[in-house]
Parts: structure tokens; sequence; C-alpha cells
């Protein structure tokens, strides 16, 4: 049984969700001050929480014996699952490091910046890159690019194509005589599934389907929403309605994410919000959208830089590092030379 | 109802058509031309070249395909009253078809409300591929006040006709093309938005951050005048103008400078 099969509040539910708590066996070690620190939640509501999920999981069986429903793991379990795992690298040596490696499988990462920043550089960079070969250290997988914004150029995806199929080849030291057909850029064009949307229904519909197509191609690896907001900033008179129209597209996506062991990367714009007597740079969607993703990065402009601010994360801390977009897409912002990747 | 899953394109499949500036080097400057399926904007204050830009656009699309054209008429859309048509005379191209001026739609648009109008009136059957709007920012300068609440439909409608227009660029393989004017900076921080000089003066594109989220493309136009000490100990003086890339799918930021001459707008490399 799953968190989401659990009889507690919606906004508990996200809660745990986008804390990392997955599954019933993830609470069955947690202690109530414990929960009730990485929720941000009272301590008594903490305690019910738990108090109902360890109800949910007690299933009698025969012999008399109290066996937890299947679904449940050891924590060891886990961790040999997260470590076979591996994370999608952003181009940037950096930029992996303070990401902790790369965008992780199994969780939900929002990345946010104002218009020109690098975010459809950076979704086109993890759609090719999540395609380099298991070989050379990367996940071999495919990808979903959901555009809703018009900015996916294929000629720009070509070149960050390429050009990260060669400096793989670099960092291997090895020289190919003839690549081979499938490590060609034209190949990882054809592994990136594109889809264009133009309105929020399609943009649900799509994301209601999209359960059904990954069983059919379960070797996507990652699924990108450039942006995921275009849609949700115009006709929603109703800001009720659009808040939970949101919170149930998060949910899904986060199911899709543990479902598939897939990574999901939402673009989101920004805003100006009026707080404390003035005006700040915010990311859209309000502070309910907030809890929908595990991580969130937040791209922006220092002088004529680029840097990228880890702002949420469940077990990284928050740190900044500059970055930039080359010709050869997103690279570290002071290699001349190339770096060597030890696996 | 029955709903048919929606199909996945293959990005080798989507070529991106380019419309040419009339001139190489800005084409190449902007990386092939003005691409088609998304929103260009072109930002400047006034006399920067925009309009002359946009005219010189609607003779390029009539080009065939091999001159970097779009063989189809185009629709411009102005918001300043009158349409420039004396200015559009005097600009020429080689190549043209016979009779340019018939294909090419104008059509005044006199407010937000009544441009989304007219936006979603347009009959498909149209087959313009080149959709000027020159300016955007002339039909949102008087209805709106600073408050919150005004801001915010601002914005919502600057989210309906970006959504319009971007539509249309789809289903019709268009280029859309926005002119926007530019206001003063007077606070150290441009907030969002990049700040650029132009005439002396700190200047970023009008209609604010929501707005910069419409559109794919922002060119930056910008005039500086300066004392040249010529060869012969003569100080005169330099008009430059430049374009900017801000930011684009599809080119690097970087920036040209251009020349308005008699007969059209041209790159100087």
């Amino acid at each position: 049984m799953e968190i989401s099969c659990l009889p507690i509040s919606a906004s508990h539910r996200a809660k745990l969700l986008s804390a990392g708590y997955t599954t019933l066996s993830s609470l069955s070690s947690v202690s109530p001050p414990q929960l009730s620190r990485d929720l941000n939640v009272a301590l008594q509501e903490a305690v019910d929480i738990l108090k109902v999920s360890s109800e949910s999981c007690r299933v009698e069986v025969q012999d008399g014996a109290v066996e937890f429903c299947k679904g449940a793991q050891t924590a060891w379990d886990m961790l040999s699952e997260e470590q076979a795992l591996r994370h999608i690298s952003t181009g940037s040596g950096d930029l992996d490091s303070i990401l902790g490696g790369g965008i992780h499988c199994k969780e939900v990462t929002e990345i946010g910046g104002v218009p020109g920043i690098g975010k459809t550089q950076l979704g086109i960079q993890l759609a090719i890159n999540v395609q380099i070969p298991y070989d050379f250290g990367g996940l071999g997988g495919k990808a979903i690019y959901i555009d809703t914004e018009g900015s996916f150029m294929a000629e720009r995806a070509y070149q960050i194509a390429e050009a990260s199929i060669l400096d793989t080849f670099d960092n291997f030291g090895c020289q190919l005589k003839e690549i081979p057909e499938k490590l060609k850029a034209e190949s990882f064009l054809a592994n990136i599934f594109y889809f264009r949307i133009c309105s929020y229904t399609e943009q649900i519909a799509l994301i209601n389907y999209l359960d059904q197509f990954l069983v059919e191609h379960k070797d996507v690896k990652i699924v990108i929403i450039d942006s995921v907001t275009f849609h949700f900033r115009q006709d929603f008179d109703d800001l009720a309605l659009r808040t939970r129209v949101l919170g149930g597209m998060s949910q899904k996506l986060m199911n899709l994410a543990k479902k598939f062991s897939l990574s999901v990367v939402l673009m989101n714009q920004v805003t100006t919000k009026f707080t404390e007597g003035s005006f700040h740079l915010t990311l859209a969607l309000g502070d309910s959208w907030s809890h929908s993703c595990t991580n969130r990065v937040i791209l922006y402009w220092n002088g004529n830089d680029r840097y990228a601010y880890l702002d949420k994360s469940p077990y990284l801390r928050p740190a900044s590092v500059h970055f930039s977009v080359t010709g050869k897409g997103i690279r570290d912002a002071t290699s001349q030379c190339k770096r060597v990747r030890m696996m | 109802m029955a709903s048919i899953p929606p199909k996945p394109e293959n990005p080798l499949h989507l070529h991106t058509t380019k419309l040419t500036l009339g001139c190489p080097i800005l084409d190449s400057f902007l990386g092939g031309g003005i691409p088609c399926g998304s929103i260009t904007e072109l930002v400047g204050e006034s006399s920067a070249g925009k309009t002359q830009l946009c005219l010189q656009l609607l003779l390029s699309s009539l080009l065939p395909p091999s001159l970097g054209g779009l063989s189809s008429p185009s629709l411009y859309i102005y918001s300043e009253p009158p349409f420039p048509l004396r200015r559009l005379l005097r600009l020429s191209l080689p190549s043209l078809p016979p009779r340019p001026l018939d294909h090419i739609f104008v059509r005044p648009a006199h407010s937000a409300d009544d441009l989304l109008s007219l936006l979603s009136h347009l009959p498909d059957s149209l087959p313009v591929r080149l959709i000027i709007i020159d300016s955007i920012a002339a039909l949102f300068r008087s209805e709106f006040d600073n408050t919150p609440r005004d801001l915010k439909s601002r914005s919502s409608l600057f989210f309906k006709i970006a959504t319009k227009l971007k539509d249309r660029a789809r289903k019709l393989g268009a280029a859309v093309v926005v002119t926007n004017h530019v206001v003063d900076v007077v606070e150290a921080e441009c907030g969002g938005a990049r700040c650029l000089w132009s005439s002396g003066r700190r200047v970023v594109p009008a209609l604010g951050l929501a707005w910069s989220h419409c559109v794919n493309t922002r060119v930056f136009l910008t005039r500086s005048e300066g004392m040249v000490r010529s060869s012969n100990g003569e100080e005169c003086e330099v008009r430059t103008r430049r374009m900017h890339v801000v930011f684009s799918p599809c080119s690097p930021e970087r920036s040209c400078e251009f020349a308005i001459v008699g007969h059209g707008v041209l790159g100087v490399g």
C-alpha cells in the first residue's frame, strides 16, 4: 500500500511525497519529532499520521503472524536500489556536484528562472544526456519533452547532441574509427518523444496519458515539461480551481516518477511578488505549488554570469554555482580543458 | 467522448523554417533569419528601426523559399495609426512577385481586447505566414492602472494573446513578429530584465516580466551617438545602430551593427 492510499488529508499527503516518504515502510522507522521536522507540521499531526500509517500496515496472515503488506522494503534495500540508480548529468560538472551527481530519478525537480537564463537549454541538454549509454556512465534511456512555449529548436538539439557525444568519447579517451548508428546525433534526436502542447487542457490530458505511454515505452528515463507554467497564467479566474488542478497534476507526476523510476523535470517561470513592502522575484504558480517538487533549482543572473542555486532538496544543502551556456550546451563556467569524469 | 491519444513527434523531422530579413549579415546574425513557429520580439526606442525592419519583412516573406522567403502573404496589425504606407513604397527587394502590395493584409487594433478578438476570428483559410504586431506596447498604454488587480488582468491578457499567436504560428507555420517599446530604468536593479543603453539612457523593454515570458526571441535595437575624430582631425558625430540578441532558442547573445538606408535595413559587417 502506498502513501496515496492512506486516509490522510491531501496537504499531508503532498508534504509526505515531497519530503521523500513514498512507501509505508519509509514511515515505519521514523520518530514523530523527526517526521514533524521533515514535514514542517505540528508534533500532534505527525503522531496522527504515523498512527494511521501503522494501522494500515497491519495485515492478518495465517499462523497468526502479522506481516507487512506487499511493497514494504527494508531501508537497506532502498539504499541499494538508489545507489543503482544513476544521475543524469547536466553537462556542467560543477552544477552536477551541487545536485549530488546530477538530476535524480524517482524525483521531481523544478527549475525556475527569468527568460533567457537557460531553462530550455538545460532541458534539451538533459534530454540528450539521459541517452548517454550505460557503458559511458549514463542511463542509456530515452526522453519525453513536453513543449508548451515553442522554444524547442531541433537544430539546437542536434548541436547539443553532437557536442555531448564527442565530449563523452573524449572523457573516456576512446577514439572510434566508425561511430555506430546508435551513437550518432540523429539517433539521439529520434529518441526524444516531443509533444507540443497548446492549452492547459491538452497539458492535463497528456499527463494523464503518460502512464499508458510509459508502460509501452519503459526505456524513457526523463520527462521534461518546458514550461509547466505557461498555460496556467491565464483563464483561471477561480484561483482555488487552479490550485486543485495544479495539485492533481503534480501528484500524477510524482507518482509517475516513482512508478517508472524516472526523473521529472519541470521548468517554471518567475513573477514579482509584493511582500514586506517591496517587490521580490519569486517562482510562479503560487505558494501551494512549492510543495509539489522534491528538488528546486533557481537559475539567475549575477551581472553577466549565469548561476544556479539549489533551493530545495531532501538531503543536500543549499549551494550556488556558476555555469555557462555555450555552443556545445550547458557547461562549466571556467573549463577550457575537458574534464575527465571518474566513474 | 472518445479521446485520441496524443502522438509524439520525432525532432529529426522538426525543421525550423527561417524568414530572411533581406540581408545576409542580419540573417546569419539571427541564426538564419526570423524563425517560424514562435514569437520574435523587436524592442527599441522610437525611431530605432523596428517598423522599418517589419516593413522589410513584409516584402521578404513574398520571396520564394529558395531566396529565404515564405511565398506567402502577410498580416500587419498596427496599433499606432496611420499605417506607414509611404515608407513601405520606398522599400524594394529584388525578385519580388508583381503587385506585392496585393499580398499584404493590413488591419488596425485599437486595444488589447480588440487584438485578442481579431486573432480569435482570423479565418483559417487566410494563408498568411507572417503576422506582425506593431506595436504591442501601445495597446496596453492607457488602459491599466498600477494596482495589483489591474497588473494581474493585464498579465493574463499577455498570456492569452501570446497563446493565440503561438497557436497560429504553429498551425500555419508562420513567423510572428511583435514590436515593443522601452521604458527607462530608474533603480539600480533592473529586476528580471537585462537592461541596455540606447541614446544615453538605461532602458528595459516595456510591459514587464510577465510579457518577457511570452516571447521566444528578444532582439533589442539600440542607438548611440558619439563624437569621433576623423582622419583629417575633424570631429564628427557618428550615429551607430546596433541589434542585440538578448535571448533566443537558436542563437547566442551577441550584437551586430546595422544601418537604415533608403531602400532598406542592412547589416554592417
